[in-house]
């Protein structure tokens, strides 16, 4: 099947859901969104039409998508049909919840694990999701936009950045910031002094 | 004042002093039914020999029997993810190699095939580039699987492996020194092509490799095959069938083991993998022993594909002609790794400034890529390397997720040890070839 028709095969057996190709000529995938709600469901068809049987588990991640919220991002395949589709869903940013995949495809633990702690989404019904990569002491969700690459910050980089930097200068050139690092009266332990 | 279950204490001017008996042995014994529970914990790794780079096994064990693993990873996270979303996505390719230190070719590979896709230009990378991408990642796999026998060699006991494995590991190392400057972390694919072009002298170190490995193979294949160590400590060991790899995403050898000739190689080609003769070996054992059998018959398709691969190298440029995208650069391997030729900075430097200026702000902004989510997997030495690229639009990637083969491979490491014997954890754990770099990310 074309990605056009697995896409078009699964939205017309989910309400709610649009179809769509993702980027890639030749090698796109048929993109499909579904209400946060219909998650867990649009997986579970996916796997179970008969039709479409993506029985292997792919990945699954989010997106950032800042005021929009998250996009939760799940690919799945078929290993007779040979095709895939990229599951989507638009969660909020406050409160961002989606049902678990596990009872689905149980190799996505580890994925909604390792999503949690990075974007500090929750899975519904997973039964255990403790910190993976993270140490159980960290503190924020690094994959989120608002988390500032601290060590970018903390560590300057060892040579002069500016003309004339290396000779104790007055420095009226506004110095320069290399992306990511937020500017210091904003954030930090200067924030707000000047 | 004592707290009881520690030692009597007493306050002095000195301050505390505590009197340490010891006494208490007799009772810690009596309270052990070593009759009925043998239930202990054993904490493995993070370093531990046996655990592939720092990987914490926690195994609850019943005598030998190992009742419940558990596996703590994380120990070699360094947000690579993260990192990318600030530096431009050429630059990326110097964050994903450090990804899977054993197999840098392919995430070089899948980040550049993505971020073509992204830029639509995947029709223009040329043909001698995809031939020198094809040629690198086959090495690659040969040496990734060596180190893959070298390590088990050694975990199972036959420590002469370790030895023979690293040193034509060496041999393949000293090939990509020759081509890319590095022996790892070559950030030598880039988004548009190769970094640079393959010299004379590689194309006879690569023939010479070829012609000795055959040779080697067969004295592996002496050493282990018929060995009754190896085969007790590998056969109907970490059973796996399809059913419980195709679950949990399982995918590389340890798939092809079980039985299902799954590799992307052919089920979606890439990089002109269509064109090249060559099969994809399988087992139906679906344990250890198949595994090593599968591993051992791909390092010889691979061969095979490395010597199409010379065949077909035809003189031709290896970047895109788009000048928007291709570095206005020469580089040149010189003693200190790669970089451009005194000669090549001169010419720039004596051209147009606008020339100068376009190469500073392609280096130093990098390109801009068209808003956009591509899907790219690839078959790397582990299985399948899939990378899933978010762009805005701008010269930066706006999110960047890897789908790693060893992290989802380790999943099914209790569903492999879990009723077996601790030793058998060892042997499982191995033959997933994990590479915690690739895992923790």
């Amino acid at each position: 099947m074309t990605p056009e028709e697995v896409g078009a095969r699964l939205v017309a057996a989910l309400p709610d859901a649009a179809a769509g190709v993702s980027g890639g000529g030749a090698y796109a995938r048929a993109t499909v969104d579904v209400p946060p709600a219909a998650w867990a469901t649009a997986a579970a068809t996916a796997r179970d039409d008969t039709d479409l049987r993506c029985d292997f588990f792919d990945w699954l991640s989010a997106v950032d998508e800042l005021a929009e919220g998250f996009t939760m991002v799940a690919h799945v395949w078929s290993t007779a049909l040979r095709h895939g589709v990229l599951l989507r869903t638009r969660v909020p940013r406050e409160g961002a919840q989606v049902p678990t995949l596990v009872p689905v495809y149980p190799g996505a633990a580890w994925h909604e694990r390792e999503t949690h702690e990075m974007f500090g989404i929750g899975f519904a019904g997973h039964a255990d999701l403790k910190p993976l990569l993270l140490p159980p002491e960290f503190e924020g969700h690094p994959l989120r936009k608002e988390f500032v690459l601290a060590a970018r910050v903390a560590k300057a980089w060892p040579g002069a950045k500016e003309p004339g930097e290396s000779h104790e200068s007055t420095g009226r050139r506004q110095p320069m910031r290399p992306p990511g690092v937020p500017d210091p009266n904003q954030w930090g332990p200067n924030a707000g002094l000047a | 004042m004592t707290t009881p279950g520690y030692a009597t204490e007493r306050e002095t001017t000195e301050g505390k002093v505590f009197t340490v008996t010891g006494g208490d042995w007799d009772e810690v014994v009596s309270g052990v039914d070593y009759g009925h529970d043998e239930r202990i914990v054993v904490n493995m790794g993070p370093q531990h020999p046996s655990t592939h780079g720092v990987l914490r096994l926690v195994l609850e064990l019943e005598g030998e029997t190992v009742t419940e693993a558990r596996l703590v990873v994380g120990y070699l996270h360094t947000g690579i993810e993260k990192n990318l979303e600030f530096r431009n996505w050429v630059q990326g390719s110097t964050f994903v190699t450090r990804m899977d230190y054993l197999a840098p070719i392919f995430n070089e590979t899948a980040y550049s095939l993505a971020v073509e896709k992204l830029l639509g230009i995947e029709d223009q990378v040329t043909e001698r580039a995809t031939t020198i991408r094809v040629l690198m990642m086959e090495l690659n796999r040969i040496s990734s699987h060596l180190v893959w026998l070298a390590t088990t060699g050694m975990e199972l006991g036959a420590i002469s492996m370790m030895l023979y494995g690293f040193r034509e590991r060496e041999y393949v190392l000293e090939i990509f020194e020759m081509i890319t400057g590095l022996r790892m972390n070559h950030a030598y694919v880039r988004p548009g092509g190769v970094a640079q072009d393959v010299p004379d002298e590689a194309i006879v170190k690569i023939r010479e490799f070829l012609a000795m490995m055959p040779k080697k193979l067969k004295e592996y294949e002496d050493l282990l095959s018929g060995q009754p160590i190896w085969q007790e400590r590998t056969k109907d060991v970490a059973v796996l069938d399809v059913t419980g790899c195709v679950a949990l995403g399982i995918t590389g050898p340890v798939l092809r083991s079980a039985g299902l000739a799954w590799d992307l190689r052919k089920t979606m080609p890439y990089c002109g993998y269509e064109t090249y003769d060559f099969e994809v070996p399988t087992a139906q054992t679906g344990d250890v022993w198949g595994r090593y059998e599968v591993r051992m018959a791909e390092i010889r398709e691979s061969m095979k594909i490395v010597e199409q691969c010379l065949e077909r190298l035809r003189p031709g440029p290896i970047m895109v002609a788009d000048r928007k995208i291709a570095w206005p650069a020469q580089l040149a391997i010189g003693v200190d790794g790669m970089g451009n030729s005194l000669e090549h900075v001169a010419k720039i430097m004596g051209q147009s400034m606008e020339s100068l200026i376009h190469h500073f702000k392609l280096v130093t902004e990098g390109f801009r890529v068209p808003p956009g989510q591509v899907y790219v997997g690839i078959e790397a030495p582990r299985g399948e390397l899939g990378v899933h690229a978010v762009s805005d639009g701008g010269t930066r990637p706006y999110r960047v997720h890897y789908r790693e083969p060893s992290f989802i491979n380790l999943q099914s490491l209790p569903a492999m040890a879990e009723g077996g014997l601790i030793a058998d954890v060892i042997a499982g754990g191995a033959s997933l070839d994990p590479v915690m770099g690739g895992c923790d990310r």
